[in-house]
């Protein structure tokens, strides 16, 4: 467990290294699912297969693919993170982004891009964003550092919880007690609906508000563009 | 070498990392991307806490508190994940960039 551990801590800090640095949005996109899957393996290394496989389900499988979609409609070369423009957060209100933009090359079609420098790809790190995150990590690791003693070691696991549950026993009449190991779906999902039910109901509110808001949202006329109905109305009627 | 404090400065080493991205990138995209990065974090922190207390005699449903926060944690990142996005393609659409300094219609 041990070793599952530090091998999936080094991979998850090298994948959102690549997110954090890298220019390219996809790649960084990469970076995020290593990021994902490698803190999967955390999960498990904690004794938490469920959510291990959530993690994985719901991360990897899900959110990423959303990403890739909208990556996939919209122009994500922005001028401010390329590379070597003066781009650091003091300097953002003076940063005009119309004039600095950089005029891109236009390849010919057929014609093989030059030989991708590894470090080229990455943008320049930003003092001010670099301070600031590096003053909070020292802070968390003192605070982390003066937990008390108990936090040392993992202590070991009970064997069982008692769900306070019976359960049939096969060819039988008898019941027994139903017993759940830790980290389980059965003893997660008992956790669920015995210790939070209400929690669990707000939260199936919310995914449905959020899916009632991301299709207004992202229906065509509310954004300001003319919805192709009404552009087919002006084409029938010009003179409207 | 594997112990609750180790686990919880790994976490915090991915949520620095996430507030680095989310200061440093101007892209509305990998701002989103890096507020999932912190929110992981948490959620490791969040599973430590869960297996610590666990070690310690907490109960059933005490024990498992923390998987269910985060749990709740997932599904409120994919709610705002969801949001977001549809934002995110919505300013596109007028703006034409997805970049954060685009959208200051409300800075008066």
């Amino acid at each position: 467990m041990t070793l599952v551990f530090l091998v999936s801590a080094l991979v998850a800090f090298a994948g959102s290294l690549l997110m954090v640095l890298h220019k390219h949005a996809v790649y960084a996109l990469l970076g995020l699912l290593i990021a994902f899957v490698a803190s999967s393996g955390i999960f498990l290394s904690m004794d938490a297969p469920f959510i291990a496989v959530a993690q994985i389900l719901i991360y990897a499988g899900a959110l990423a693919v959303l990403f890739l979609f909208v990556l996939m409609f919209t122009d994500t070369s922005t001028p401010g993170d390329a590379a070597g423009l003066p781009d650091a957060i003091g300097s953002r209100a003076v940063f005009d982004s119309k004039t600095a933009a950089p005029k891109k090359k236009k390849r010919k079609r057929g014609q093989l891009p030059d030989f991708p420098n590894p470090l080229a790809s990455l943008i320049s790190p930003k003092p001010m964003a670099l301070v600031i995150s590096l003053s909070l990590l020292v802070c968390m690791t003192f605070a982390i550092y003066h937990l008390p003693a108990s936090f040392g070691s993992f202590a070991s696991l009970p064997e069982s919880y008692d769900t306070g549950l019976t359960s049939s026993i096969k060819d039988s009449n008898e019941r027994a007690p139903r017993l759940v190991e830790y980290g389980t779906t059965e003893a997660v999902s008992f956790t669920i609906l015995e210790g939070f039910p209400l929690a669990f109901e707000v939260v199936s509110l919310l995914i449905f508000a959020a899916l009632l808001g991301a299709v207004l949202l992202a229906r065509r006329h509310l954004a300001g563009a003319p919805s192709h109905r009404d552009a087919r109305r002006e084409q029938e009627q010009p003179d409207v | 070498m594997f112990d609750p404090k180790i686990v919880l400065f790994i976490a915090s080493i991915l949520f620095c990392v996430g507030v680095y991205g989310v200061l440093s990138r101007r892209n509305l995209i990998m701002l989103l991307m890096s507020l999932e990065l912190m929110l992981n974090a948490v959620n490791i922190m969040l599973v430590a806490f869960s297996r610590h207390w666990a070690g310690h005699g907490a109960g059933l449903i005490p024990a498992h508190s923390g998987q269910f926060f985060t749990l709740m944690v997932m599904a409120v990142a994919a709610a705002e994940v969801g949001i977001g996005l549809a934002i995110i393609v919505a300013i596109y659409r007028r703006k034409h960039t997805a970049d954060s300094d685009a959208a200051a219609d409300l800075k008066g």
